[in-house]
């Protein structure tokens, strides 16, 4: 009789103080007592990224329809013609155009591995941060990219690398892990400059990061950049 | 027999523990970049980033159904076509920096004493751009996705290098947009000015009415890159 009372007293209190344990972390999950206005404010994240999403189809539908339009009026004028050209040449390099072409691609994923081995340490260590997506497309610059993306948001000259709170941010846009950086230049080029930086920081800290190399027989695609250009304040100075 | 007895309760605890401990540590996994888990200003500023976005997106789609409009009006009057095509690529001119342009904005000196490395450079530029800077120079260069920063060491000297070119001092930076959203974006607490106060670097911010800011030295080339048709 006696005997099964002390296993399930242990019992007991393993399963208790786990249990507390979960809750705890269960009630870090929602922060503060105005958690439920934080609900509200994931919504409306939520909901204004779906819009976004629909106007960038929209964007992109009508850029393409404009694209069409210019390219197929009046052609035999040479004067129409040679200003088309220069119109796509502008569009090319803008940004506003999907390209293709040898090229790698860097994946890089938070370290849940090191979390899982260390869970008291602390979390930050162990995630992707935008500084460290930023300093490798800094790198990659210098092996002269042609294009790049990050996780299918093509950078363009005013692109903003940036977190808010954990979250990373490109063109405003939300981005999770594992992270995709793809781009268009020499490969062998492109590897060079990444295996001496960042790239490799974050390997040696146990991240797990990968890269492959793409040549003309299996090219690199990078989308359009689907966002605005906006000028308020500059004015061409005449 | 009682030897038995107790093996029931430990299977269950230990059952148990698995299940729990795989629970906290998929808790932990998931809390730190969901998005119910960040700060509350955090998600106002989020919030706020996105309503400008679509703002911005809304007038785009505005303008470009009138410019389809008139370019699906005019089909048969070839002037009216010109005008429409060079007022197109006269906007294109201007998001690929391919003329010199002015407007108010903010100046960002570094002097030679500052210990600065040329990730800060290329730091404090993406706060710009982030900040809604709409067109950036350093020492009077202008900046377009294909610029790159590093550096360079002489015997006893090291510079910091633009498209491989070394800059020298004093280091400015100079972007046009609203003069004081941009300073904003650098000088919230624990933003980028802090941080570099922390280096001993201390660049000198001026709010200017009006920044000129040269057009791109060479236009980018494409040699490895075609446009991929969509199918």
């Amino acid at each position: 009789m006696r005997k099964w009372i002390l296993p399930i007293t242990i019992v007991c209190i393993i399963s208790g103080l786990l249990l507390s344990l979960q809750f705890k972390a269960q009630a870090s999950l929602s922060p503060n007592p105005i958690g439920e206005r934080n609900e509200a404010l994931v919504s409306l994240i939520n909901n204004l990224e779906q819009e976004i999403d629909q106007y960038q189809e929209n964007l992109n539908n009508l850029r393409a329809e404009l694209d069409k339009i210019e390219n197929s009026t009046v052609s035999g004028q040479a004067e129409i013609e040679a200003l088309q050209q220069e119109i796509q040449k502008a569009r090319l390099q803008a940004g506003l155009l999907p390209l293709k072409g040898r090229g790698i691609k860097v994946v890089l994923d938070d370290n849940q591995a090191g979390l899982k081995a260390a869970p008291n340490d602390d979390p930050n260590r162990y995630i992707i941060h935008y500084e460290n997506i930023l300093n490798i497309i800094t790198e990659l610059k210098l092996g002269r990219t042609e294009a790049i993306s990050i996780n299918g948001q093509r950078l363009v000259t005013p692109s903003e690398i940036r977190c808010v709170g954990n979250v990373i941010l490109v063109n405003t846009t939300r981005l999770a892990p594992p992270f995709e950086i793809t781009a268009i230049g020499n490969p062998d080029i492109l590897e060079e400059v990444l295996l001496y930086g960042e790239y490799d920081l974050l390997k040696s800290s146990g991240f797990p990061v990968s890269y492959t190399k793409h040549y003309s027989d299996n090219p690199v695609e990078i989308p359009a950049y689907s966002g605005t250009y906006q000028f308020k304040f500059t004015k061409i100075n005449e | 027999m009682n030897k038995k007895n107790w093996q029931i309760p430990i299977t269950i605890v230990l059952v148990f523990l698995g299940v729990l401990l795989s629970a906290q540590f998929q808790t932990q996994a998931r809390v730190l970049s969901d998005l119910s888990m960040q700060k509350t200003e955090d998600l106002i500023a989020m919030v706020r980033n996105l309503s400008d976005k679509r703002m911005q997106l809304e007038r785009e789609l505005r303008e470009t159904q009138t410019k389809l409009r008139d370019l699906r009006n005019s089909t048969s009057d070839e002037q009216n076509i010109k005008n429409n095509l060079l007022a197109e690529l006269n906007r294109l001119k201007l998001i690929n920096g391919a003329v010199e342009v002015k407007g108010p904005g903010l100046r960002i000196t570094f002097y030679d004493n500052s210990p600065i490395l040329y990730v800060d450079i290329v730091s404090m530029i993406n706060e710009l751009w982030a900040a809604g800077a709409e067109a950036i120079a350093v020492n009077n260069v202008r900046i377009n996705v294909h610029s790159s920063f590093f550096y360079t060491e002489t015997e006893n000297d090291m510079f910091i290098t633009l498209n491989h070119q070394p800059l020298s001092y004093p280091i400015t930076i100079t972007a046009i947009g609203d003069p004081n959203t941009l300073e904003k974006g650098l000088t919230l607490p624990g933003g980028i000015i802090d941080n570099l106060a922390l280096f001993g670097a201390f660049p000198i911010l001026e709010r200017k009415e009006e920044i000129i800011v040269p057009a791109v030295e060479t236009p980018p080339v494409f040699i490895e890159a075609e446009i991929a048709k969509k199918p």
